[in-house]
C-alpha cells in the first residue's frame, strides 16, 4: 500500500488542557514571605514559627547540609537548570490562622477554594478536607462520625503539638524517604512546611475519602508539604490529592513528601490530580511501605508543570501484599514530564501492577521511567508492567525508559511497551461502523485515557475528562 | 590475517569505566547505566599499523567510544574486507581467548552485495580478548552476520559491533553469548537509509557466576525502517546479566517501526537479571514495541514434563541443550562449530556434546 502523504493525511486536533479554572492570582498584599534563597537562618525560622520540638529543627539544619553537599544526577532527567533557588522563598503565608469552618476562611483565599470546588465537594463526597494556601493549611476539617471512630485527620504541625501524636510523628517522619534519597529531598526536609498527618486505627474502613487540595498562589515561591499516611492493620483509606496554580513567568517549585504506611491487611488508596501551572518545577517524593496481606493502590493524573520528576514507590514487605500503578501523563508545549514509579518487591507471594498511558502533543515531552526490583526473599513474586503513549504530533517526544532487577528465580516478571499514533486502521474501521472521522478519534483517545479516569471517583474523573478537554476534530495536518 | 596478540604485561590494567551505557539511562542507584571493566594496557612502541578507512570511524558501536578506542589501540592492526555484488563472501573472524587475542575489522558490503561474517570468540583460559567488527552496508546490499561468544570460565571478553544500512540494505544477525567470567556485547546498528531492516536473534546462556552485560541499540533514521529484536536467555547457579535495548525513533524516521521482545528463563536461586528495555521516540509516525517476559519453568510445564519423565533439572538441561543445537546449526564453519561443541562439553558434558554432534550430522568433521 502507497505511503500516505504528509499533505493529505488528516491529523488528530486535541486541545491543551483548559487551565481557566486554576489560572486565577490572588494578591499577596500582607503576606508573611521569607527572603529568597536558602540560608541556616531562613531553616531556623521556619522551625521557630513553627515552635518545634528541638529533634526536628536539628533534622532540617541536618537536611540542609545534605542539600548543600548533593549534586543532580547529570546523566539523566529533564533539565532543571533554570530553577534558581537563589530566587524562590521557601515560606509564604497568609496572615491568617487554620480555620475549621469555611466562613473563618479570609475571603479572597475562600473564593480560591471555592473556585476549585473543594467546599463543594466536602459537603458531598468527602471524609475530610485539608487546604493548603502557599507554605500553611488555612482550613482542615473532618466529619464527625469519622472523628468518632478515632480517625485522626491534622496537620503535621499539630501533630507535633499534640503530647499523644508527637511521639508518633518522631517515629515515622522521615523514615521511609531518608533525607539523601535525593537532593530535592533534602530541600524538603530543610524546608518543610503544611501537609497533614493522617491515621487510621485497626480495623476502621472510612465511607467516603479524605482530600487535601495545594493550592501555590505566590509567585516566585516553594511549596514543601509533608504528608504522613499511617493505615493500622485492617483498615482501609482513600485518599486523594489534588493541587494546581496560576502560571506565572519565573519558577515555582513543589518539593513535597508523601509517606505511606500500609500496615498487615490494610488498605490504601492514594489519588492524585496534579494540574501545577507550566511555570512549576514539581520534584516530589512519594513512597509507601506495605505490610501483609495489604494493598497500596496509585492512581495519579499529571497534567501540569514545566518539569516533572515524579515516581511514587512502593516497597511489597509483606507477605502477599499487592501494588497497583494506574497513572496518565499529558505534556503539552513547554512541559518536560519525566513521571512513572518504582516497586520493589520484598515479601514472598508479592504482586505488581502497573498501567501507564501519556499523551504528548504540541512540543511536549513525555518520558515514562519505571523500575520493578524483586528481591532474593519474594518468591513466587508477580509483576507486571504496561505503558502506552500516544504521540498526537510531530515535534514532540515520548520515550520509555523501564528498567527490571530480578534476584529471584521463581518471580515472574512481564512488560510491555508501545508508542505510536491513532492508526490509520482502527479510524478506518470505526468510519466503516457509522462514525465520522472526528468521533473516531475522539473515541480512540477517550477510550485511551479511560483505564485512568474509570479508577477515580465520579466528580474527578470528570474533573480530569475537563482537563484533557478532548476536541476532537478532522484537520487537514 | 591482521590480528595482533596483546603483549602486554596483564598486570599493566587499564579501567575502563564506562562500557555499555545505553542511549538513555536511568536511576544511578540500579547499577544499571554502564559496567567497569579492567583491560591491559596495550604497549606498542614504535610500529606502524593498518587502520580502517576514516568511514567506519564514524560508526557508533553501543559498547561505548572508551572501549572502541582501547580495541582500537590494543589490536594494533586492522582488517579491511570490501564485498562487492559480483562476488558474494563470507568473512571469519576468529578470537582465540586463549591467547587474549584483539581483533578490529571492518566490512565493506557493496551496493547489492551480499556478504556473511562470522566471529567467534574461544578459549578456555584466563585473559581478556575482544572483537571489534564494523559493517557499512551499502545500498540493497544483504548482510547476515553471526556473533558467537564461547570463551571459558576464567575469561574476559569484550565485543562490539557498529553497522550502519543504507537503503534497502537488510542486516541478519544472530548472536550467541554461550560462555566467558565476564562478557560485555554492544551493539548500534544505524539504519539511516530508507526501508533498511534490522533483525537481530540474540541467544544467551549464563551459568556459575558468569556476567554477562549487553547493550542493544537501534536508530532509526530512514522512512519505513523496521527493527525486530528477539532475544532468549537461560541464566543459572548466581549468573548476573544485564540486558539494555535501545530503540531509538529518531526525528523523520516516518513510518518506521520497531520491536523488541526478551524472554528470559531463570533457573538459578542466586541470579541477577537486570533488563533495560528502552523505546525513544520522537516521530509521531512510528510504531515501537516492547514485550518482556521473565520467570522460571511454570509449574503446569513442570507438570507436563514430569509426566513424560523429565525431572525439572533434565528439562532445563534441554533447554540448555536447545540453545547449543540452535548455535551449531547457525555456525557457519567448521571451527565456529567446533567452539560451540567444546563449550558445550564444558557445560553439559562431554556425552552430550558428542551426542549433538551426532545428532546434528557433524561427528565427523574436522575443524
Amino acid at each position: 500500500m502507497a505511503e500516505t502523504t504528509d499533505t493529505t493525511r488528516k491529523k488528530s486536533q486535541v486541545a491543551d488542557i483548559n487551565r481557566s479554572l486554576y489560572d486565577f492570582k490572588m494578591s499577596e498584599e500582607g503576606y508573611e514571605r521569607y527572603a529568597d534563597g536558602l540560608s541556616t537562618d531562613i531553616v531556623r525560622a521556619i522551625s521557630d514559627k513553627k515552635d518545634e520540638p528541638e529533634w526536628m529543627l536539628e533534622l532540617r539544619l541536618k537536611a540542609l547540609a545534605a542539600y548543600e553537599e548533593m549534586e543532580m544526577p547529570a546523566n539523566w532527567g529533564p533539565s532543571i537548570e533554570m530553577l534558581d533557588l537563589n530566587h524562590i522563598s521557601a515560606y509564604v503565608s497568609p496572615k491568617t490562622k487554620q480555620a475549621s469552618s469555611w466562613d473563618d476562611v479570609p475571603e479572597d483565599i475562600k473564593n480560591t477554594f471555592e473556585r476549585l470546588g473543594i467546599p463543594e465537594a466536602e459537603r458531598e463526597s468527602l471524609a475530610g478536607v485539608g487546604a493548603q494556601y502557599d507554605s500553611e493549611i488555612v482550613y482542615h476539617n473532618m466529619r464527625e462520625e469519622v472523628a468518632d471512630q478515632g480517625v485522626i485527620y491534622t496537620t503535621i504541625e499539630d501533630a507535633l503539638h499534640d503530647p499523644e501524636l508527637e511521639p508518633i510523628v518522631h517515629e515515622y517522619f522521615g523514615t521511609l524517604i531518608p533525607m539523601r534519597d535525593h537532593k530535592f529531598a533534602a530541600l524538603h526536609y530543610a524546608v518543610w512546611s503544611g501537609g497533614s498527618f493522617v491515621y487510621v486505627p485497626e480495623g476502621v474502613t472510612l465511607p467516603y475519602p479524605l482530600q487535601s487540595y495545594f493550592r501555590l498562589n505566590a509567585q516566585g515561591a516553594g511549596q514543601f508539604e509533608h504528608t504522613l499516611i499511617i493505615v493500622e492493620p485492617g483498615a482501609d483509606l482513600h485518599f486523594i490529592e489534588g493541587c494546581s496554580a496560576p502560571k506565572y513567568y519565573e519558577a515555582n517549585l513543589h518539593a513535597g513528601a508523601v509517606e505511606l504506611f500500609v500496615k498487615d491487611h490494610a488498605k490504601l488508596r492514594y489519588s492524585t490530580i496534579e494540574n501545577w501551572s507550566k511555570n512549576m518545577f514539581n520534584l516530589n517524593t512519594k513512597r509507601a511501605t506495605v505490610g501483609a496481606d495489604s494493598i497500596m493502590e496509585w492512581v495519579s493524573g499529571s497534567f501540569g508543570s514545566h518539569v516533572s520528576y515524579l515516581y511514587p514507590t512502593t516497597f511489597l514487605q509483606g507477605a502477599r501484599s499487592s501494588c497497583e500503578f494506574t497513572g496518565i501523563t499529558f505534556a503539552g508545549a513547554t512541559q518536560d514530564l519525566d513521571t512513572g514509579c518504582k516497586v520493589i518487591l520484598n515479601g514472598p507471594d508479592t504482586t505488581a501492577s502497573v498501567d501507564t498511558k501519556s499523551i504528548s502533543k504540541d512540543g511536549g515531552i513525555n518520558t515514562f521511567r519505571s523500575s520493578i526490583v524483586v528481591g532474593r526473599r519474594a518468591d513466587r513474586a508477580c509483576a507486571t508492567v504496561s505503558c502506552a503513549s500516544l504521540m498526537l504530533d510531530d515535534i514532540s517526544r515520548s520515550d520509555t525508559i523501564p528498567a527490571m532487577d530480578v534476584r529471584n528465580g521463581s518471580a515472574s516478571v512481564g512488560h510491555e511497551a508501545t508508542i505510536g499514533r491513532i492508526s490509520d486502521d482502527t479510524i478506518l474501521y470505526l468510519m466503516s461502523r457509522g462514525c465520522s472521522e472526528g468521533e473516531a478519534r475522539t473515541m480512540v483517545v477517550n477510550g485511551f485515557a479511560d483505564p485512568v479516569s474509570k479508577e477515580l471517583p465520579m466528580e474527578y474523573a470528570i474533573e480530569m475528562n475537563n482537563l484533557i478537554k478532548l476536541e476532537m476534530e478532522g484537520a487537514i495536518g | 590475517m591482521a590480528t595482533q596478540i596483546i603483549t602486554a604485561d596483564q598486570t599493566d590494567t587499564l579501567a575502563l569505566s564506562h562500557v555499555n551505557v545505553p542511549p538513555a539511562q536511568t536511576w544511578n542507584y540500579l547499577r544499571i547505566n554502564d559496567i567497569a571493566f579492567d583491560v591491559p594496557t596495550p604497549h606498542f612502541v614504535g610500529d606502524v599499523y593498518a587502520r580502517l578507512p576514516q568511514l567506519f570511524g564514524k560508526l557508533e558501536c553501543g559498547i561505548g567510544d572508551e572501549a572502541v578506542s582501547w580495541m582500537e589501540h590494543a589490536s594494533g592492526d586492522a582488517r579491511y574486507v570490501e564485498v562487492r555484488a559480483s562476488e558474494p563472501q563470507t568473512v571469519y573472524v576468529d578470537i582465540d581467548s586463549s591467547k587474549t587475542e584483539v581483533h578490529d575489522t571492518g566490512v565493506l558490503v557493496r551496493a547489492g552485495a551480499s556478504a556473511t561474517i562470522v566471529t567467534c570468540a574461544h578459549g578456555e583460559q584466563g585473559g581478556t580478548s575482544s572483537s571489534l567488527l564494523r559493517v557499512i552496508a551499502e545500498r540493497d546490499a544483504r548482510v547476515s552476520i553471526v556473533e558467537i561468544v564461547a570463551c571459558g570460565e576464567g575469561q574476559q571478553h569484550l565485543d562490539a559491533i557498529g553497522i550502519e544500512a543504507a537503503e534497502g540494505a537488510r542486516i541478519e544477525m544472530r548472536q550467541y553469548a554461550l560462555g566467558g567470567a565476564k562478557v560485555a556485547l554492544g551493539l548500534c546498528c544505524n539504519l539511516a537509509g530508507a526501508s533498511s531492516r534490522f533483525v537481530l536473534d540474540t541467544r544467551y546462556l549464563a551459568v556459575g557466576s558468569d556476567v554477562l552485560d549487553v547493550n542493544h541499540v537501534v536508530r532509526q533514521r530512514g522512512r519505513s525502517t523496521r527493527a525486530d529484536i528477539v532475544t532468549t536467555g537461560i541464566l543459572a547457579d548466581a549468573a548476573r546479566k544485564t540486558m539494555r535495548e535501545t530503540i531509538d525513533l529518531i526525528h523523520g524516521a516516518k513510518f518506521a517501526e520497531g520491536s523488541e521482545i526478551e524472554t528470559v528463563l531463570v533457573t538459578g536461586d542466586d541470579v541477577v537479571n537486570k533488563t533495560l528495555p528502552v523505546i525513544l521516540c520522537d516521530e509521531e509516525d512510528v510504531a515501537g514495541n516492547h514485550g518482556a517476559s521473565i520467570g522460571a519453568i511454570s509449574p503446569e510445564q513442570l507438570d507436563f514434563m514430569r509426566s513424560r519423565g523429565l525431572s525439572e533439572d533434565e528439562a532445563e538441561r534441554l533447554f540448555v541443550r536447545a540453545m547449543f543445537d540452535d548455535a551449531v546449526i547457525h555456525a557457519n564453519g567448521a571451527e565456529t562449530r567446533t567452539a560451540v561443541l567444546n563449550r558445550a562439553e564444558t557445560v553439559l558434558g562431554a556425552d552430550v556434546a558428542r551426542d549433538m554432534a551426532e545428532v546434528l550430522g557433524f561427528d565427523t568433521e574436522e575443524a
